[in-house]
């Protein structure tokens, strides 16, 4: 008994010698809670992995690339990186980019960058090795002579060149020019060879094109599996932090500047010496801000949670016990939550139900409760951030249809599509509306019937699937399904609650995980989607059955003007000629608003907070932490 | 002995495989598409043409659309895969992980040692305390300090570990500020030494390990408690203590021997479960063990993560209660283990 006792005893006064020798911290240290936990794949681009985390301390330590993007999401040339970058056409359809690198630029070690350095991602995204060690790439269906190189066919890869020690030449396939964000394809990010392939690997240009010299998965696969997940200080990067140390235990990861880094576009360098990135849990995240267990918390999107930040940022007494305060930057969601139909079957094939229960939801209202004074609404599938949306505010007043709550409306265009009938057939008076429809339109949906005269009825009745545990479904599910004004209006929405990999399967009608998948069932789903700054919609509303099978035009509605609309978008305006591109857009979109294959629910605003000693810091929604945070300074 | 050991050893082989396609078939149930799924992200960024390529690439490499025996006997590293190569459990390849990239050997490694880490203070904490706290309850059935200790063990029981978690992470951390409120590292603190970086570790890990502690009191304690009552109503206390022998003696020579008999199978229990995480106290106080590795593998579909990580606590149950079994025998000669 007694020694267990001691040896308790033991145990406390370990535990109260290490609260006492944990105690200090190195002052302004910049601790990012993050709510994605890091993996720890560092591989370039998204190669093997596609985490959140990851991937900013990717672009913390790899920031030489010649085509980057601005606080607004738009590409340009890095003129730290790139002397030049010039395209032309050529008579075949192909357009070839010479850009011509910058010397002088160095890894985090010293070393030089050289142009293989900058060469050989692109060059490896066209070999089979890459596919053999499991690496997401397709660079080979964009540049010339790439598809022949990997299938072993050719030895060289003929449209990508490198002319001399600063000069690369590449050529891309003529089906995929003209683009409109082509400039992408003149983006060269310096990645050490000799880090990640070994020196047993080598690329060259004899004057047909460059190729590999000794580039085998044997050669390679040790060396790539080390450069992937190692972080320290033998990692060779080339951006404004080193990432001195990952954790794994704690999965917390410590970034310090690198003295070597020439700056970003506009010449800025960081001057926050170290950020530690560590894990933050849902439910705990406000009492780790309150304790300084970390000091950065970003994009908080829920509106409940934004408001707690609130409370907290006005923490008088919490900024005396912990020795600073906090302060925040807000910025605009690129994207939305939706109600998305499939407009192929069953009652949302038909336009006026998919506009009548538009204005059966008081989007106002919806939006301002699930995102409790954060957030709004739009009325098409754009962000306010865009820089297409702030051009066409005007235009999109006077042209877009707010599809404002109007109960009565709604009840007069189902009325005018036909939905006047009652489950017999005879004239409507209460309950579900039906309508006479086709053999066709009536298909498989489970709401049809057929009468004795030969007539076939379909009831306004919707099937819903909403993922579990979703609170924008708990809020639709009042305001929307159970509302007294849907009841009314004669329709009648059927929530059907499911995992979410279920819900996908219906939602792409994935037939290879069970036959009921690929019949046609749910015509409505609560989702959301983000927009990239490359504002690309291409094969989003695709005719051609085979890419809807694939999963392209998850909407499943089939409108040559918006397909068209959404392809010459991007394929059919060159770069740079942005009043083309606006002018398309705003017919896209318009388009987009009259069809309705989605209504928008709500548009958040998010919001980051950070210490009261980080000054100059601004967020936005093209222009993340990592590349905000270079313009950040530390207060006296 | 031997021979009994043996023939459960085949016993474990055979309960094993048929436990590992039973598993793997359930898993294979799910309705979902692992190569879909890892495209899925980088949809948006992909060209149709692009993502089609990858979409077969990845049906293709992991063999997708081969019939379920033949991924299973894949599984196992009883046949072939799509490249040739022969690697499966049977070869000491537990699969790989589809969220992490990575083989699941070296995905488990670091979540492994931090549970054991965390478990094994939590286990001896519990045991040094619900031990003693047992008997002494037993010895003193019915007086105050006795009833006191059955309220508090009961609300021990019965309130969930999250709620537990959550208040002493209010007072401790929130409140009072005595602990860090998450992980397993003070951030940004550059160490002299080995020597603080484990008190660092054992400074963020005391918390936790209070809350599994004070979770666990009640369980065992009432357990050795009932355990004890039971020995000391026993004929040959009354001869012990009639025999003149002093009160310690009685209570822990004779009659914490004797009620230590059901306790065992609970005490190695609890040391076999030092390998299995705890998925709530984990995820709360963001602590990178297998608790939360394997609710992070379920959330994702990283079936092959989650399958060996079930195959492997599959093993330590199989092999614990074979443990368990022949302890008995040591421990209890009236208990033959070798039929």
């Amino acid at each position: 008994m007694k020694k267990i006792l001691a040896m308790l005893l033991a145990m406390v006064m370990v535990f109260t010698m290490a609260s006492a020798v944990a105690e200090s911290t190195s002052e302004h240290v910049l601790i990012y809670g993050t709510s994605t936990e890091i993996n720890g794949d560092f591989a370039p681009g998204s190669w093997w992995t596609n985490n959140a985390t990851d991937k900013m301390l990717r672009d913390f330590t790899n920031d030489y690339s010649t085509v980057t993007s601005d606080q607004g999401g738009a590409l340009i040339v890095n003129p730290t990186v790139a002397e030049s970058v010039e395209g032309k056409m050529n008579d075949d359809g192909t357009k070839t980019y010479t850009v011509k690198v910058k010397s002088g630029l160095k890894f985090n070690n010293g070393e030089e960058i050289t142009v293989k350095d900058f060469l050989w991602t692109t060059a490896f995204s066209c070999s089979s090795v890459a596919s053999e060690v499991g690496a997401k790439l397709t660079g080979y269906l964009t540049i010339v002579g790439g598809q022949e190189y990997y299938d072993g066919t050719a030895e060289t890869i003929s449209g990508l060149r490198m002319l001399d020690d600063n000069t690369i030449e590449v050529s891309i396939v003529a089906d995929k020019v003209p683009y409109f964000f082509d400039l992408s394809y003149a983006n060269f990010t310096a990645h050490s060879m000799k880090y990640w392939l070994g020196e047993a690997v080598d690329i060259k240009d004899d004057g047909n094109g460059v190729y590999f010299e000794g580039l085998t998965k044997e050669n390679i696969e040790k060396q790539l599996e080390y450069a992937r997940f190692n972080a320290g200080p033998d990692r060779v990067t080339a951006g404004p932090y080193n990432l001195v140390e990952f954790d794994q235990a704690s999965k917390q990861a410590t970034l310090e500047i690198n003295p070597y880094y020439e700056g970003n576009f506009e010449g800025q360098k960081p001057s926050v010496p170290k950020i530690v990135i560590t894990r933050a849990e849902d439910a705990t995240w406000r009492d780790a801000l309150k304790t300084g267990a970390f000091n950065f918390y970003d994009t908080i999107t829920d509106g409940e949670q934004v408001n707690q930040a609130m409370d907290l940022i006005e923490d008088e007494a919490n900024k005396e016990a912990l020795g600073y305060g906090f302060a925040y930057t807000q910025f605009d969601r690129p994207g939305y939550g939706k109600l998305m139909f499939q407009s192929d079957f069953g009652p949302t094939q038909f336009p006026a139900v998919r506009h009548a229960i538009a204005h059966l939801l008081d989007r106002n209202e919806f939006a301002n409760t699930f995102c409790q004074g954060w957030g709004g609404v739009v009325n098409g599938p754009y962000g306010t951030a865009m820089w297409m949306t702030q051009e066409s505010e005007e235009w999109m007043d006077e042209n877009l249809d707010n599809y404002a709550y109007n109960p009565d409306l709604a009840k007069e265009l189902l009325i005018e599509d036909g939905w006047v009938l009652d489950e017999n057939g005879n004239e409507y008076v209460e309950g579900v509306r039906y309508k006479e429809v086709t053999e066709e339109q009536a298909g498989q949906y489970v709401h049809t019937k057929k009468l004795d005269d030969g007539r076939i009825l379909m009831g306004c009745e919707i099937e819903w699937s909403s993922s579990e545990g979703n609170s924008v479904s708990d809020l639709l599910s009042v305001m929307l399904a159970n509302g007294e004004q849907t009841a009314a209006a004669g329709i009648k929405i059927n929530q059907n609650i499911m995992s979410f990999s279920e819900l996908l399967n219906y939602m792409y009608r994935d037939a290879t995980q069970g036959d009921k998948y690929g019949v046609p069932t749910y015509c409505m789903y609560n989702l959301a989607s983000n927009f990239t700054s490359t504002y690309d919609m291409a094969y989003s509303y695709t005719l051609d059955p085979q890419m809807v099978a694939d999963g392209y035009n998850t909407d499943f509605i089939f409108d040559e003007e918006l397909d068209k609309l959404s392809m010459d978008m991007v394929y059919g305006v060159e770069a740079g000629d942005n009043a083309t591109y606006l002018d398309i857009w705003q017919k896209f979109i318009k388009r987009w608003n009259e069809l309705l294959p989605e209504v928008p629910l709500y548009s958040n605003i998010y919001i980051s907070v950070y210490p009261d000693w980080l000054q100059g810091y601004e967020q936005d929604s093209y222009w993340d932490f990592n590349q905000a945070i270079l313009y950040a300074t530390i207060a006296d | 002995m031997g021979k009994y050991i043996l023939k459960r050893c085949g016993y474990i082989v055979v309960v094993f495989l048929i436990l590992s396609f039973l598993m793997y078939s359930l898993y294979n149930l799910i309705p979902t598409d692992p190569a879909r799924q890892e495209l899925e992200p980088q949809r948006k960024a992909l060209k149709a043409d692009e993502y089609q390529v990858l979409y077969q690439q990845l049906r293709k490499q992991m063999g997708l659309d081969d019939p379920l025996p033949v991924r299973y006997l894949r599984w196992m590293g009883l046949w072939a895969k799509p490249n040739g190569e022969v690697s499966g459990m049977v070869e000491g390849n537990f699969g790989y992980s589809n969220l992490y990239k990575r083989n699941v050997v070296e995905v488990i490694k670091t979540p492994m040692a931090n549970t054991i880490f965390i478990n094994i203070f939590s286990t001896i904490a519990s045991l040094g305390i619900t031990i003693p706290l047992g008997i002494y309850c037993a010895v003193h059935k019915g007086k105050r300090f006795d009833s006191v200790t059955q309220v508090v063990t009961m609300l021990g029981y019965s309130i969930p570990v999250y709620i537990i978690a959550l208040i002493f992470m209010f007072l401790f951390c929130v409140l009072w500020r005595v602990f860090p409120i998450m992980g397993m590292k003070t951030p940004g603190m550059e160490y002299q030494n080995g020597w603080q970086e484990f008190v660092d570790m054992l400074y963020h890990i005391a918390l936790p390990v209070i809350v599994m502690t004070f979770s666990s009191l009640g369980g065992m304690t009432r357990y050795v408690r009932s355990s004890m009552i039971d020995a000391l109503s026993m004929d040959y206390i009354r001869t012990a203590r009639a025999k003149g022998l002093k009160e310690k003696v009685v209570i822990y020579s004779h009659a914490w021997r004797n009620a230590l008999l059901p306790v065992i199978t609970s005490i190695l229990g609890w040391f076999l479960g030092i390998f299995g995480g705890s998925v709530i106290i984990e995820n709360t106080f963001s602590l990178n063990g297998m608790g939360k590795l394997y609710w992070q593998g379920l959330n994702n579909l990283d079936f092959e993560l989650v399958l060996a990580i079930q195959m492997f606590y599959s093993v330590v149950s199989l092999v614990g209660s074979l443990l368990i079994d022949i302890s008995y025998g040591l421990v209890d000669p009236r208990v033959r283990v070798d039929k």
